[in-house]
């Protein structure tokens, strides 16, 4: 790891006057914001990025605390550890897919220290992106070596030219129960809906994962209220259950009438290199009566369009079957 | 005392560890019979029936637990001495090449004190140590490998056999890159058993590279100053095994070099010797005239200090209707880097009537695999026990019953029995053909077993010291690689003595004391346990000979008894402890002991069982109960035992679900050396383990067991995942890629 500079503002404005306007040259980062440092500190000891200058925002009033919002809405803010989204007694009740997303990531020491806009900001876990021997297309390098290499726990939805997935369990979670993120950078705040937050490699510049600038700041994480009946879940496969990204993993939310489907909604994750919306099974699955038979046609569908390398086919039947045990878990538990 | 025989029978019942003897004594001239009491144990040291036993053969909590779990125990990792310097290592990024730096760039920066260049510009395997520095921090030690500016030049590599062997590939080995073993059986005779057979299967398996993971990493530290001594700090598993090439590298006798090992962070195999991080350590303290504390990174960890060796195993066997193994034919090759890797050979433990096989070893451009707990057994282990429960249900017979017909030594039978009996077998449904769940999981069970020598020889030199103010202190060099060696060192003289196993204090870990085993093979028992109880016998009888001179009174009326020294001729006679010490002479006594073969044995077998349950939507295996038996002779310490088969357990299971090193052979990277991509087990893996100490086997004799807990237990989950499922899975680990493929969903 190489020096840097560290900085420790008081307040939002004063960190953004930390980071720089405008991303370099080189796709590096001369500034960058530093919360939980769960992520960010393993990518400066690999050496895969080297900034002048660390922006802690611990000391930052306000960022971490939750209120309520607007309509039984609950801000969360950025700060927020990962450990204290997954205790909420009020995440639990009512946004249960992102307690359950919250508390299924890593350890619990990481859980404690690692903060929910971190989480949603981490870098990639591909190998290839991890160990700086290797030169990929994330790190501004000339190709994706897990495309033709190692590739089990890539990419099959979405790659191209980069295969990685996002690593995020929240961020699924948060897509699935329609929350947003306010953001503030040197020309303002914005609020970004999650499904527009994270871009696919072909869409944008591909060392990055985000839309967010160079000096924006998540602010706080907005949960809206959500339709009566609505029951939510997360669900993640793993080789390690003691911490481990997600081979895949599903966010679920079903609303019944009767005993049929009113309403679905299905966020992958561990699958593509953003959270990935399995839309067409959405559709399909309204109307549908909330049986075994009906879980596995709304699976398959929502892995139609699959295109596994070749060490990553397993993850189509192993998504399945996690969309299956999702809707299974809504349909025995009082979720 | 002495007393008349009047009835024909002795006088009553003797005192612990003393027996009644009839002697002719002549009075008046008339030979008259007498009763005597004499120690049971007259002729020499032999251990105590196991229901005398006051200390041994229970439970002792290990006596530097405490200082292990606060973090008081210091580790060579946690030495720290004025002036000293750390060092770095750099792994070379390149499976095979050549390289040139700049060692003056590395030497420029203010606080770097040495650069060296270790391999000479040329690379043999990936993750070989090219350069090191020392530095007045860690930070200046890594700034000064960034500094060299190296500068790699790749050249034709090898990392898979199919690279190894292909045309034009780089020469490795100096007699070709595939070595083969010697063939061993009759090829005719094994194939015309397999042709006369009921069921034939023909399959291959797969083992990956698994890491000994020590907590601990490779390395020491050296305390060198110039001058005629020296001190090395060593994470080793041979206390004895590092000064002689310390003593060479900075010029020095090796008796000036005295090598330290008072707490050590596993070895499973890895650590003999003064090794590559050692070797380099004394070089940089020898330019430097500095302390140098080097022990590797996690990176270097997984690339230059060994591995259990992957492999691949062809076998073709066949059984009668009743699942009697008939014939086997086996292709096996070991892949152990530029070592030749292990295996102990197909069939393994089972008895076949017929067997062929045929063994080699291809070199690839990795770091040489090492010994690892079982050195090969677990790799046969996966193999056999995997065609052997494959015939099972081939022939529609219960597995445990196949394995018992095709095992001579009773011991087996009851140790499967006792698995068998404590994992739930006799009410479990499905046992002659696989099972199916609910359609979101299914339960399964399997077997497998075990075999170790863990025998000793004389090579402990063990002194026991009682000094006049009553302290009593044990010494050897003995090392304690977290197996509880320290504990039952002292446990063992405080049987002899009657006392506790605080009141004892054991001194290991240093070539100033006695000479010791280096700990591989899990032999450290069964050859330091014997010359334990020497030296203790002999210190005993040594004292009670002073005692009794003191006292006026035959030694053999006095024993160690109850935290004091009973006089057996006097009857309200007896001294406490500090009482006796302090009739010895100033100087105190010392007794040294050798080894005896009688106190030793050899031999252990072990079975296993595993429950898991398989995730029939995912694939995911998780493991729910694992039992395991074990005989080991005379079980010194129950609860250290139970831990060693808890650790052999949870060690298999890793193997079996986890652990595997990923190389990707056409970037000649290593992709997973760090703890995170390279999967050990955590808590939430640990299924309910009974470890159980096989109490039938009554040998008096110390014997080792460490080792043959780690060799079935991969195999019991890989036949207990096909029990649940039918899903045969013939490679490890058998993560869920690999499970969803045997059930045919890919």
């Amino acid at each position: 790891m190489d020096q840097f500079e560290l900085a420790v503002p008081t307040s939002l404005t004063e960190a953004i006057d930390f980071l720089p306007a405008k991303w370099d040259d080189d796709g590096g980062r001369e500034a960058m914001p530093l919360a939980g440092g769960q992520d960010l500190v393993t990518v400066l000891k690999e050496g895969i990025h080297a900034p002048d200058r660390l922006v802690h925002l611990k000391g930052i009033a306000d960022f971490g605390g939750m209120k309520a919002g607007p309509a039984g809405g609950l801000i969360v803010g950025s700060m927020s550890k990962v450990a204290a989204v997954a205790k909420d007694q009020r995440i639990r009740s009512k946004w249960r897919a992102l307690a359950e997303a919250a508390q299924s990531v890593a350890s619990p020491q990481i859980r404690n220290q690692a903060t929910l806009g971190g989480n949603l900001c981490q870098r990639p876990r591909c190998w290839y992106f991890r160990t700086s021997d290797a030169p990929c297309l994330k790190k501004g390098g000339y190709e994706c070596f897990a495309y033709g290499g190692k590739n089990k726990y890539n990419a099959i939805f979405g790659g191209g030219p980069s295969y990685i997935v996002h690593p995020s369990d929240i961020a699924p979670a948060l897509q699935m129960l329609g929350a947003e993120v306010k953001t503030q950078s040197g020309v303002g705040s914005r609020v970004i809906p999650m499904q527009d937050l994270y871009t696919l490699p072909a869409d944008s510049d591909v060392t990055r994962e985000t839309v967010l600038g160079p000096d924006e700041l998540i602010e706080s994480v907005e949960l809206p209220a959500l339709p009566s009946g609505l029951r939510t879940t997360y669900m993640k496969a793993r080789e390690r259950g003691s911490f481990d990204f997600a081979l895949s993993a599903v966010a679920l939310g079903v609303r019944l009438d009767g005993d049929k489907i009113a309403e679905c909604r299905i966020v992958l994750g561990g699958v593509a290199p953003t959270p990935w919306r399995a839309s067409a099974a959405e559709e399909l699955a309204v109307g549908m009566k909330n049986e075994p038979e009906a879980w596995a046609s709304i699976a398959k569908r929502a892995l139609e369009g699959a295109e596994p390398l070749s060490e990553n086919a397993y993850k189509v039947p192993l998504t399945e079957g996690l969309i299956e045990k999702a809707f299974r878990r809504l349909s025995m538990e009082d979720v | 005392m002495s007393r008349l025989l009047q009835d024909g029978g002795p006088p009553g019942p003797a005192p612990d560890g003393k027996e009644w003897k009839k002697t002719s004594k002549d009075v008046n001239g008339h030979p008259e019979e007498h009763w005597i009491l004499v120690d049971v144990d007259d002729g020499g040291p032999s251990w105590p029936a196991r229901d005398q036993m006051k200390v041994l053969n229970r439970d002792i909590q290990r006596i530097d637990g405490a200082d292990k779990v606060t973090g008081a125990a210091v580790y060579s990792h946690d030495v720290r001495l004025e002036g000293m310097l750390y060092g770095a290592v750099l792994p070379s990024s390149i499976p095979q090449g050549t390289y040139t730096l700049d060692l003056d760039a590395a030497r420029a920066i203010d606080g770097v004190e040495v650069a060296q260049d270790i391999a000479g510009g040329e690379v043999r395997y990936l993750g070989q140590a090219i350069a090191a520095v020392a530095g007045i921090t860690p930070d200046h030690a890594r700034d000064g490998l960034a500094a060299l500016g190296v500068e790699l030049e790749p050249g034709e590599w090898a990392l898979t056999k199919e690279q190894a062997l292909a045309e034009g590939a780089p020469s490795i080995g100096r007699r070709g890159n595939r070595r083969e073993g010697r063939a061993r059986g009759d090829i005719d005779s094994a194939q015309s058993a397999i042709e006369g057979s009921a069921a034939v299967v023909e399959a291959e398996y797969k083992l990956p590279v698994q890491h000994h993971v020590c907590l601990e990493t490779h390395g020491v530290v050296v305390d060198y100053k110039g001058g005629g001594e020296a001190t090395v700090y060593a994470s080793t598993q041979g206390t004895f095994s590092v000064s002689g090439d310390a003593a060479e590298i900075l010029g020095l006798k090796e008796p000036d070099v005295t090598a330290l090992v008072e707490h050590m962070g596993g070895g499973f195999g890895s650590k003999f010797g003064l090794d590559i991080p050692g070797d380099i350590a004394c070089q940089l303290s020898k330019e430097t005239g500095r302390p140098v504390h080097l022990l590797l990174d996690r990176k270097g960890e997984f690339s230059m200090v060994g591995n259990r060796s992957a492999g691949w195993q062809r076998v073709k066997a066949g059984c009668d209707a009743s699942g009697k193994l008939l014939g086997m034919q086996a292709e096996i090759e070991t892949y152990g880097g530029l070592g030749r890797g292990s295996n102990p050979g197909l069939p393994y433990i089972y008895d076949v009537e017929a067997y062929s096989r045929v063994q080699a070893s291809v070199m690839m451009n990795t770091d040489s695999s090492r010994a690892m707990r079982a050195p090969g057994h677990p790799q046969a282990s996966f193999a056999m026990e995997s065609v052997v429960d494959e015939l099972a249900y081939e022939v529609g017979v219960d597995p445990l019953e196949v394995r018992k017909l095709n095992l001579s030594d009773p011991v087996y039978h009851r140790q499967l029995d006792r698995v068998a009996a404590e994992i739930g077998w006799s009410l479990h449904e499905n046992k002659t053909m696989p099972g199916s769940g609910d359609g979101w999981t299914a339960t399964g069970i399997g077997f497998a077993v075990a075999t170790w020598g863990g025998g000793g020889r004389p090579v402990c030199q063990v002194e026991v010291k009682i000094s006049s103010d009553g302290s009593l202190a044990v010494e050897v060099g003995t090392q304690d690689l977290g197996t509880g060696v320290r504990t039952y060192v002292a446990a063992i003289v405080a049987e002899e003595f009657g006392l506790s196993v605080s009141d004892v204090t054991p001194r290991i870990g240093s070539t100033r004391y006695g000479a010791a085993n280096a700990s591989g093979g899990s032999v450290t028992t069964a050859c330091l346990a014997p010359s334990v109880k020497s030296a203790a016998w002999a210190a005993r009888r040594a004292f009670l000979a002073k005692i009794g001179a003191a006292r006026g009174v035959d030694p053999g009326q006095l024993s160690c008894s109850g935290g004091g020294v009973v006089d057996h001729s006097d009857e309200a006679g007896g001294l406490s402890w500090s009482e006796a010490c302090a009739l010895l002479p100033a100087e105190g006594l010392s007794e040294r002991g050798k080894w005896d073969h009688k106190l030793a044995g050899n031999g252990v077998h072990g079975a296993q069982a595993a429950k898991v349950e398989v995730d029939l939507k995912t694939g995911a295996v998780q493991v729910l109960e694992m039992v395991a038996v074990q005989d080991c002779g005379l079980p010194l310490n129950h609860l250290a035992l139970r831990s060693q088969l808890n650790g052999g357990m949870i060690q298999s299971l890793g193997y079996a679900l986890l652990e595997e090193r990923v190389l990707d052979p056409e970037l000649g990277l290593n992709l997973n050396a760090n703890m995170e991509d390279y999967k050990i087990p955590g808590s939430m893996e640990i299924p309910l383990m009974k470890a159980i100490v096989d109490e039938d086997d009554t040998r008096q004799e110390t014997i080792g067991m460490a080792e043959a807990a780690v060799i079935p237990g991969a195999a019991a989950i890989a036949n207990a995942v096909f029990n649940a499922c039918g899903a045969r899975v013939r490679e490890l680990p058998l993560t869920p890629d690999r499970v969803l493929a045997a059930m045919g969903r890919i």
